[in-house]
């Protein structure tokens, strides 16, 4: 797979339908990937056979505050500088990029960086979907370290940081991005292609092909129906949103919102709660889908995603519901980005196999 | 000598050039509709004679005469008549990745720029700078683009937080390039997201002219009929600037339209919360009043393929008006694209015409009592169902428009008001105003002035009241400057809105101050 042109919307879209509702716009880096591609040539996509054993493998993607890189925008040559620190760090050469996610705004952002210095993305992310944590990787599951970590700002500063244990990751990250300007590129999770093997969600950028590529289809409709397909999910409602709610609380998005059926004949209520993405549905009382599971917010009138910050009352929309990657749903994979890990009281229910009493 | 009380609104809108004179009392004294020509000067001048000659209207008597217009916009379609801007961005080495224009239509940046580049310089999210400004760079892109550049742009990262490099850089080109050059600054137009901000910002310049030539079109009516009469344009608030704040924001104008005919209806309906249904010849526009103005849209707007930050009325757009085309027989039945525009008195069915309109269902439906010619019975029978599929596209656009609101009540303006009904879901009561054709000249006739200012600072209670003051102060200021009586001005709204993942939590200060033209 090549992306350039002619497909880097599509994937752009379906990043955006595996945000959840968060991840960030993609549009920016979509605008830079294509002004990339155009001027240093297309990025291969590559499954990890295509890469030799010994050579690293550089997850890499946004820390810090979206809206802070919405103006002060990217340079461009971060890739650069992240790839050369890490493999001056590390004593031997970088053989592919990788979206650490591949959701919303981070699954596009590499591609640009890739372009530029002329490597592969590994065909592959750390989370499969959107989530909050630098924790919820698969690397990070897998046992691999994520430091040494690097951040740069593209404005001659950089910084590398060890911790001590994962738990400190993002304490430290985080005020490493702080310090560089609210806004960092960062590589993380580094590991040779031979790790990389068994510690990746592989086939993510293929999938958010395959998203976007199915919403091409014809009408909103067809497009919502092709979309389902191509997750494998099923549509939970199809309404108006009844109400919103939504606050800032530490530095995310949290709130609810609740979808009532269209027509008149047996009116249903679901209800969403979220944070920063959507993360459970329940109808009834019953818990019709929750994290690590995907649920998608799309517009009736369009088939687009619908971000959780710009979800409105009244808006037509479809909720899907999809199953999250495999890894999540395992028991370990659950106590790291299950329901629990948000805060919510229901055990996981993969979706199809709904729970009853969910005190959400 | 007579009373000088007389104040002259005009809404040039896509169909039709409405225009109105008010007294002191702002009561209506004379109205007209007149088709919207091409070329921009002729529907002003054919309604401002039309006005002069009315009896009611004494002439010496008017003393403000206030436009409003689409046209800012409709000019990017054929860009000839921009202004040649040079685009100044601050804040290198960031922002490199994406350069300034980069997401323009190629025809249309061509047109507008004379040269980008982005130096060195710009703030940090907390108002620290970035770096120094680098002067030289700046001198250097001015002695490229001297002579060509008829205005320049200057965007500077995070200058809503802290302009200063964009001040400094303004400086500069005024040094360098004289004082003719008119700079348009981004602080000054809108808030956090570079590209948006940089685009809405290289826009106002290229528009200029744009202003400039509206104003002289004015001029030139008004002269025509011995009016001697200060010029106001509307902008997008429902609020209207003088012209020399025209001049130096004409972006603000882009999106009156809407703003105008709700702040009419609102006058004309008394109705001050509420939605308004504004049907014209081939469009409906569905809108929301919070205290008798409109309210804003939340997100960027796309022009001529370009996203730009600058807040227009939320408006619901329906692809139907009064003179759309139907075809009943079709299956399902057809209503639109297609519409008579203003020969809607020649081929509608009523008026004698070949043409089966949305008017000719109004009259069907016993909606409506227009026309010169009756209907047949099968057509009528054909007709008035097609009601009930715009009713139920009427009532999904309100639903939407009006948010959480409870059933508000509708008022229904525009040419095409006929078209809409009682009844409709989620409405209390309907109310259809006298003089709805011209409510959205009304709107410009009647409307005060304005100013805005936006402040960004850290979610604090001292700094957000700190933020508070000084918005105010610069609104007002902008108010007064746009052209508001300095003893009469207030603040109308004061909204904060709370930045999401900014790194400390940051709040967006917006206050607006309104008052009656001085």
């Amino acid at each position: 797979m090549r992306l350039d042109a002619s497909n880097l919307p599509a994937v752009a879209r379906g990043c955006a339908v595996l945000g959840t509702g968060g991840g960030g716009d993609p549009d920016l880096g979509l605008t830079m990937a294509l002004r990339a591609v155009a001027e240093y040539g297309p990025v291969d996509v590559v499954p990890i056979e295509a890469l030799p054993d010994e050579a690293l493998v550089v997850p890499c993607g946004l820390i810090g505050a979206p809206s802070v890189a919405s103006e002060r925008i990217w340079n461009g040559d971060e890739g650069r500088i992240l790839r050369n620190e890490v493999e001056r760090l590390r004593g031997r050469g970088v053989a592919a990029l990788m979206p650490y996610e591949i959701a919303g705004a981070n699954g596009i952002l590499p591609v640009t960086w890739a372009a530029r210095i002329g490597l592969p993305l590994l065909d592959a992310d750390g989370m499969g979907r959107a989530f909050p944590g630098l924790r919820q990787q698969a690397m990070h599951v897998a046992g691999i370290d994520a430091s040494p970590l690097v951040l740069t700002d593209a404005r001659g500063n950089a910084v590398v940081v060890y911790a001590s244990e994962v738990s400190q990751v993002e304490r430290l990250a985080r005020s490493a991005a702080a310090s560089l300007g609210g806004v960092a590129a960062a590589a993380l999770y580094c590991m040779t292609v031979r790790d990389a093997g068994g510690a990746v969600v592989h086939g993510s950028l293929s999938r958010a092909l395959a998203l976007g590529e199915a919403m091409r289809a014809g009408s909103a409709a067809e497009r919502v129906a092709a979309l389902c397909q191509a997750l494998g999910g099923t549509v939970l409602i199809e309404g108006k949103v009844l109400d919103v709610e939504r606050r800032i609380d530490a530095g995310s998005l949290k709130g609810s919102a609740t979808i009532q059926s269209a027509g008149h004949a047996g009116l249903r209520h679901l209800r969403l709660e979220l944070q920063n993405e959507f993360l459970i549905a329940v109808e009834d009382g019953v818990v019709r889908a929750v994290v690590p599971d995907l649920i998608c917010v799309l517009a009736s009138d369009s088939g687009e995603p619908i971000a959780t910050e710009w979800l409105r009352y009244a808006q037509r929309v479809s909720v899907l519901a999809a199953p999250g990657p495999a890894l999540w749903r395992s028991a370990g994979g659950l106590a790291l980005a299950g329901p629990s890990a948000f805060g919510y009281d229901v055990a996981y229910a993969p979706v199809g196999h709904e729970a009853a009493d969910a005190r959400a | 000598m007579p009373e000088r009380d007389l104040h002259l609104g005009v809404d040039v809108g896509a169909t039709y050039t409405d225009a109105v004179v008010i007294d002191g009392r702002r009561q209506l004294v004379a109205k007209v509709k007149v088709p919207t020509t091409p070329k921009l000067g002729g529907s002003i001048a054919e309604a401002v004679h039309r006005l002069a000659q009315d009896p009611r209207v004494d002439p010496t008597r008017v003393t403000r005469a206030m436009l409003g217009t689409t046209r800012a916009t409709d000019v990017l379609a054929e860009p000839s008549g921009v202004k040649r801007v040079a685009v100044l961005r601050i804040g290198g080495p960031s922002t490199l990745a994406v350069p300034p224009l980069a997401t323009w239509p190629d025809g249309l940046r061509g047109a507008v720029s004379v040269g980008e580049v982005v130096v060195g310089g710009g703030a940090e999210y907390d108002g620290r700078a970035a770096g120094a400004l680098d002067v030289e760079a700046i001198e250097r892109f001015l002695d490229r683009v001297a002579g060509d550049a008829q205005g320049v742009a200057i965007a500077g990262v995070f200058s809503p937080v802290a302009p200063d490099h964009e001040l400094a850089a303004a400086e500069i080109v005024c040094r360098q390039l004289g004082r003719a050059v008119p700079v348009s600054l981004s602080h000054e137009i809108g808030s956090v997201g570079l590209l948006e901000r940089e685009n809405a910002t290289v826009l106002n310049a290229a528009l200029v002219g744009v202003a400039r030539s509206l104003a002289a079109v004015l001029d030139r009516a008004l002269a025509a009929e011995g009016i001697d009469a200060e010029p106001f344009f509307a902008q997008n608030d429902g609020t209207v600037m003088a012209l020399e704040h025209a001049l130096r924001f004409p972006v603000l104008m882009i999106g009156s339209g809407p703003a105008n005919s709700m702040r009419g209806a609102a006058y004309l309906s008394g109705v001050v919360n509420g939605a308004v249904v504004d049907v014209g010849g081939s469009t409906t526009n569905v809108g929301v009043l919070v205290h008798g103005y409109p309210r804003p849209s939340p997100r960027a707007t796309d022009i001529a393929g370009v996203r730009m930050d600058f807040r227009m009325p939320e408006v619901f757009g329906l692809p139907f008006g009064g003179g759309t085309v139907v075809d009943p027989q079709a299956d399902p039945p057809a209503i639109g694209p297609a519409s008579v525009g203003d020969r809607l008195a020649q081929e509608a069915l009523v008026f004698g015409g070949e043409t089966a309109t949305l008017t000719d269902a109004a009259v069907a439906g016993g909606r409506a009592d227009i026309g010169s010619h009756r209907l047949s019975a099968a057509h009528r029978r054909a007709l008035s169902p097609l009601l009930e599929i715009v009713d139920e596209r009427l009532a999904d656009a309100i639903d939407r428009a009006k948010g959480a609101l409870p059933a508000v009540p509708l008022v229904v303006v525009g040419g095409g008001s006929g078209l809409v009904a009682p009844g409709l879901a989620g409405v209390t009561n309907l109310v259809v105003p006298a003089d709805a054709e011209v409510a959205s000249a009304i709107g410009v006739a009647i409307a005060p002035v304005s100013g805005q200012a936006d402040r960004i600072c850290p979610n604090r209670p001292e700094e957000r009241e700190r933020a508070r003051e000084e918005a105010s102060r610069a609104a007002f200021a902008r108010a007064i400057h746009a052209g508001a009586d300095p003893d009469a001005v207030d603040v109308v709204e004061v909204e904060e809105v709370p930045l999401t993942s900014m790194v400390d939590p940051a709040v967006r200060i917006r206050v607006r101050a309104v008052g009656p033209r001085s």
